[in-house]
């Protein structure tokens, strides 16, 4: 079991991914950008952060980035839909900023819950 | 072109006449008047040598005249010929530029709607990745909470289909604008900046120049469109930095493999080849610091609002990368500044 922030603008989809993290017995906190995120962050530090890359207010490049100089042990899972760029720019560029791994949704859920578990595994193996 | 001068075609009639009758009236005198005869014929005999003298100094003249005027007359054939093949050239290179100029501006107006269809297409697959995303997880987890084999779990099973169809016809959708910014082949770059700033000129203000000056012709493989959209970008962002008045100038050169400016950038080192070096400097008002470490990135944008989307540069930038080039900035504020290209030479 493991605390995650989850950081997703769009609510059906923060949601669903709620649910589907807590029937697989994880602790969530959520937040709507990365402003909210940040606020969450300085109350909470959970084990996992899974946010999205476009958003308004805060993005999640520079949240990603900010995580990362805060709190260096963080995992952090990097979702998106396809950017209105480049999508797959974006995610790399968040694994290059320090993301553990990167999703592009439609995600295939039970490849998030096991990547999940794997960063977990090798957190407390760190640990 | 026509002469609108009548040609005077009776002149050399006239001439003729005239010596004619002269002559007619000289020889009729000497018929009609003997003893004038005499006079005349002993004044010739003394004066023979003289007169003989005078003939063909008169003669040499009247012959060095004509081949005067044979000469004249064929040089100016000769010049009008050039004139008339000259023009001829020149009607048919503007005739080419005029067509290259319109294939340009065809090119130029598809890329931009490629590139909106693109924008466009890459909008909705984010936000019908995002709905097909939740659709999907409720669905699957709708599907974990029925028992296996009910009609129920059949039909949520159909949903689910539906949804991965769904996700594949977003993909090919992207797949395709993407793939149709994506041709590239061998180009002229000097042709090319030059095409731009002919497109460009007539946009920008009197009071800001642009000069261009290339070391020799450059070629390499990109593609067109999106080589057009960076200076397209990067000189407008020069002329709006001016405040209507200034200089921008366009540098193209060559640099080989063993440049040690190549050797500050990591991602030329792969590549093992000849670069070309494009250099767009503006005298406008510079950038500090802060700007400068967020120019490239999207959405980013110091202009008001309407006015630019802050997405112009970030474009410039991965077209570069697509081109396996680099692009570096300097700016100070108040002193201009200069955006340097690197790309692979053919």
């Amino acid at each position: 079991m493991a605390t995650i922030l989850l950081v997703e603008d769009d609510n059906l989809v923060r949601d669903m991914l709620t649910q589907i993290l807590e029937r697989a017995a994880h602790k969530v906190m959520s937040a709507i950008d990365g402003e909210q995120a940040a606020e969450l962050l300085r109350k909470n530090i959970p084990d996992i952060l899974i946010t999205d890359i476009i958003m308004p207010k805060k993005g999640g490049i520079s949240l990603i980035s900010e995580v990362k100089n805060r709190h260096p042990n963080m995992e952090i899972i990097a979702i998106s839909g396809g950017g209105r760029l480049n999508p797959i720019g974006y995610l790399d560029l968040s694994e290059s900023l320090g993301a553990s791994i990167s999703f592009e949704k439609p995600i295939n859920n039970n490849a998030l819950l096991m990547a999940i578990d794997l960063l977990l595994h090798k957190h407390k193996e760190m640990v | 072109m026509t002469s609108t001068k009548p040609q005077k075609l009776w002149l050399p009639y006239l001439v003729a006449l005239l010596g004619g009758l002269l002559t007619f009236l000289l020889a009729y005198l000497f018929w009609l008047d003997a003893q004038a005869n005499d006079v005349v014929m002993n004044a010739l005999e003394v004066y023979l040598p003289w007169l003989t003298l005078l003939f063909g100094a008169t003669i040499s003249l009247l012959l060095a005249m004509m081949t005067r005027v044979a000469q004249l007359a064929k040089q100016r054939a000769v010049t009008v010929d050039k004139i008339n093949n000259d023009l001829k050239r020149e009607i048919s290179e503007r005739i080419q530029a005029e067509e290259t100029r319109q294939k340009l501006e065809i090119a130029l107006l598809q890329g931009h709607k490629l590139q909106a269809m693109g924008t466009l297409a890459s909008g909705i697959a984010h936000d019908f990745n995002n709905l097909l995303y939740a659709i999907i997880g409720y669905v699957e987890m709708a599907r974990d909470d029925v028992e296996k084999g009910t009609l129920v779990h059949g039909n949520l099973g159909k949903v689910l289909e539906a949804s991965h169809r769904g996700q594949e016809l977003i993909s090919r959708i992207l797949s395709f604008s993407r793939r149709q910014h994506q041709h590239f082949a061998k180009m002229n770059l000097n042709d090319t900046i030059e095409a731009v700033l002919c497109l460009l000129i007539p946009t920008i203000p009197a009071s800001v120049a642009i000069e261009f000056k290339a070391e020799n012709t450059t070629f390499i493989i990109g593609n067109q469109n999106q080589i057009h959209q960076v200076f397209v970008n990067i000189i407008n962002n020069a002329i709006d930095a001016m405040n209507g008045e200034g200089i921008i100038q366009i540098i193209l050169s060559s640099i080989t493999t063993d440049d040690p400016l190549l050797s500050q950038f990591p991602d030329t080192q792969h590549h093992r080849r000849n670069y070309c070096k494009i250099e767009i400097k503006d005298n406008g008002q510079g950038m500090d610091q802060v700007v400068l470490e967020r120019v490239f990135e999207p959405f980013y944008t110091t202009k008001e609002v309407g006015k630019g989307t802050g997405l112009g540069l970030s474009i410039v930038h991965s077209i570069v990368k697509d081109h396996h080039g680099v692009i570096r900035v300097e700016s100070q504020k108040g002193q201009g500044t200069t955006f340097m290209i690197l790309l692979p030479e053919q």
